[in-house]
């Protein structure tokens, strides 16, 4: 195998943690996941918001939506099941009640969205577009969501109606419109791809894994709606390896990486696969500070690795060599081949 | 307002019954003036296999910092806080949620506790006794045998009247808590006097109570646990079906205590 790349740390004031993804430049890679996040305020206890580079709002419908029956989640090896069904104010209320606060915030805004047909995830983007100039800075199309009978889970496992949709829904706003994938595919670089010709400034990478628990007690499901979606650690390497597809096969197409990252060693991962920036998702309900950990973890681990910039690490990540082809008939090495070594 | 904050487990007393409570020390004044009912989340030093903190009611906190909570091993995470020793520490995000009514409002609250539910009803009690409202309570209690039956010594030393029912029969009257507590209501209608109930349990027992208070047109609010991701109104994972405008509201942040005719059960 091959020595690592040998970097002598830097002092943490050297790491530069600026970040571009496509048109913005963010001041470190790391924001909040959707759905994680809630619409912000309820972090401003436990956390200077401001300190975080973005986030991704919960998933927001043209028309209120109430969610669905308990219980919503549970608990599973390094991770949790969800299936709250897509619970939001509205895009109305959303525009009106919440965007100000995060506006203020001075945060960089992703409001995800999802219609509950095509023609709502249009509407849905028409409608937040007024939010533009007003603090929006991203519509994050979620054509992902395994826990509505119509949450997109359709437009998201299709490339052609992915296209179709992305096309619409680009055309429908000035905002740069960043899709989020299912993992639920076979071929997530196909689905990234027609979302890229579309017109899709950036994906997000991944959504939850559809999943299911049972409790043997009482010989049902663990989820109110059987299956729901699975987040946190356990999923992290099935994310990384599709952000890691997705860069080699179109490494123009910026990526935002998630799923389980709970550390900056996670976050860097991800960076080192291909992201250009990262949301941290599940973590935050483990302790609500959980984004600025990850954030000062990446900071250290940057300088004690000697790595200046994020640039200079997205979709770094080299094959590992390969080994030398095996003799069967040589007993051992030459010498001179040993000596080599 | 809640904070975020480091505790250390100071204490770790085993009350019988496989019911400990932990008694932890943490920096003064985050728990100050929480209401009985209120809860914190705690998180152990559990790596990446236990994701979710855990919701507790607090039993008591002091200014100084000092907090506890009672509880029995269950799941994951509470096999692993009953073993925890002096010295560990966990993550606590706190207080949360919203409590009981305050004692003295002129009704006699009438305290309906079962199992690891007994804490918010000791809190209220506790609380009602130093306000001088020690007399304005009483505690009905039931468990399993009578090893469910925990912290008594408590309500007897602030002199609140107590009935126990066990199922087996091995203190107090037989079968579930909801046959003296329909006794007292009983009594209370014929006496035209003035009571509710407050309530904390399995929620098989939640839901007798609600019957009963429902049946009696008694006024009742349940503390009620639901699976909790965060605690503080994200994760919407706590959704409780409620009668109203909204078909569910969330059991950290508009609860944990609900009026009994709110709920949808």
């Amino acid at each position: 195998m091959s020595a690592p790349p040998r970097t002598a740390a830097l002092p943490r004031e050297r790491v530069d943690l600026r970040c571009g993804f496509g048109p913005l430049t963010l001041p470190h890679p790391i924001l909040a996941a959707s759905g994680c996040f809630a619409y912000g305020q309820q972090f401003a206890d436990f956390m200077d918001l401001r300190r975080l580079a973005g986030l991704s709002t919960k998933g927001i419908s043209p028309k209120p939506r109430f969610g669905n029956p308990l219980p919503r989640i549970c608990e599973t090896a390094s991770g949790m099941i969800n299936s709250i069904g897509l619970e939001n104010v509205g895009a109305e209320a959303f525009l009106r009640d919440k965007l100000p606060y995060l506006s203020a915030a001075g945060l960089s805004v992703w409001v995800n969205f999802f219609g509950e047909d095509f023609d709502g995830y249009v509407e849905c983007a028409r409608l937040l577009d007024a939010g533009r100039g007003h603090g929006i800075d991203v519509l994050e199309m979620n054509i992902s969501c395994p826990n509505i009978k119509k949450g997109g889970i359709e437009f998201g496992t299709v490339p052609e109606v992915a296209h179709r949709l992305t096309k619409a829904c680009v055309a429908a706003t000035s905002l740069p419109i960043v899709v989020k994938l299912t993992p639920n595919v076979s071929d997530v670089v196909a689905m990234a791809q027609a979302v890229a010709e579309a017109g899709a400034a950036g994906v997000s990478l991944i959504n939850t894994i559809t999943a299911m628990a049972i409790d043997v007690r009482t010989r049902r499901p663990r989820i109110a709606t059987t299956y729901g979606g699975l987040s946190g650690p356990a999923i992290k390497p099935v994310a990384l390896r599709m952000v890691h597809q997705v860069h080699r096969a179109l490494p123009q197409l910026p990526i935002c990486g998630m799923g389980g990252i709970l550390s900056g060693e996670d976050a860097l991962e991800f960076i080192m696969a291909g992201a250009s920036c990262v949301q941290v998702g599940t973590a935050n309900f483990a302790r609500p500070d959980a984004s600025l950990r990850v954030l000062d973890e990446l900071h250290a681990l940057m300088a004690e690795l000697g790595i200046a910039t994020v640039a200079e690490v997205v979709g770094c990540v080299q094959p590992i060599e390969p080994e030398t082809p095996w003799n069967p008939a040589a007993a051992s090495a030459p010498d001179a081949e040993a000596g080599k070594r | 307002m809640p904070t975020q904050f480091e505790a250390q487990l100071v204490a770790n007393r085993t009350l019988g019954g496989g019911y400990v409570v932990l008694e932890f020390s943490a920096p003064a004044g985050r728990l100050d003036g929480v209401v009985p009912g209120q809860f914190v989340m705690l998180r152990g030093a559990w790596g990446r296999e236990l994701l979710n903190p855990r919701a507790f009611s607090v039993l008591w906190s002091e200014p100084d910092g000092r907090f506890a909570v009672m509880l029995k091993a269950y799941g994951r995470g509470t096999t692993r806080m009953v073993a925890m020793q002096p010295g560990d520490s966990m993550t606590v995000t706190g207080p949360l949620g919203r409590g009981f009514p305050p004692p003295g409002q002129g009704s006699v609250q009438l305290l309906v506790a079962g199992g690891v539910g007994l804490p918010p009803l000791h809190l209220q009690a506790r609380v009602a006794v130093q306000a001088g409202h020690g007399r304005a309570l009483e505690l009905f209690y039931g468990g399993r045998n009578r090893d469910d039956l925990v912290l008594l010594d408590d309500f007897e030393r602030w002199g609140i009247a107590v009935q126990c029912a066990t199922e087996d029969g091995s203190v107090g009257a037989r079968g579930f808590v909801t046959v003296p507590l329909r006794e007292r209501l009983l009594q209370a209608r014929r006496d035209g006097a003035r009571v509710e109930v407050l309530s904390c349990g399995p929620t098989p027992m939640l839901r007798a109570v609600r019957a009963l208070a429902l049946e009696l047109d008694v006024t009742a609010w349940l503390c009620l646990e639901e699976e909790m991701a965060c605690g503080f109104g994200v994760c919407l994972g706590c959704a409780v079906p409620v009668h109203g405008e909204r078909p569910y509201r969330y059991c950290c942040t508009d609860g944990p205590v609900f009026e009994a005719r709110q709920v949808r059960w």
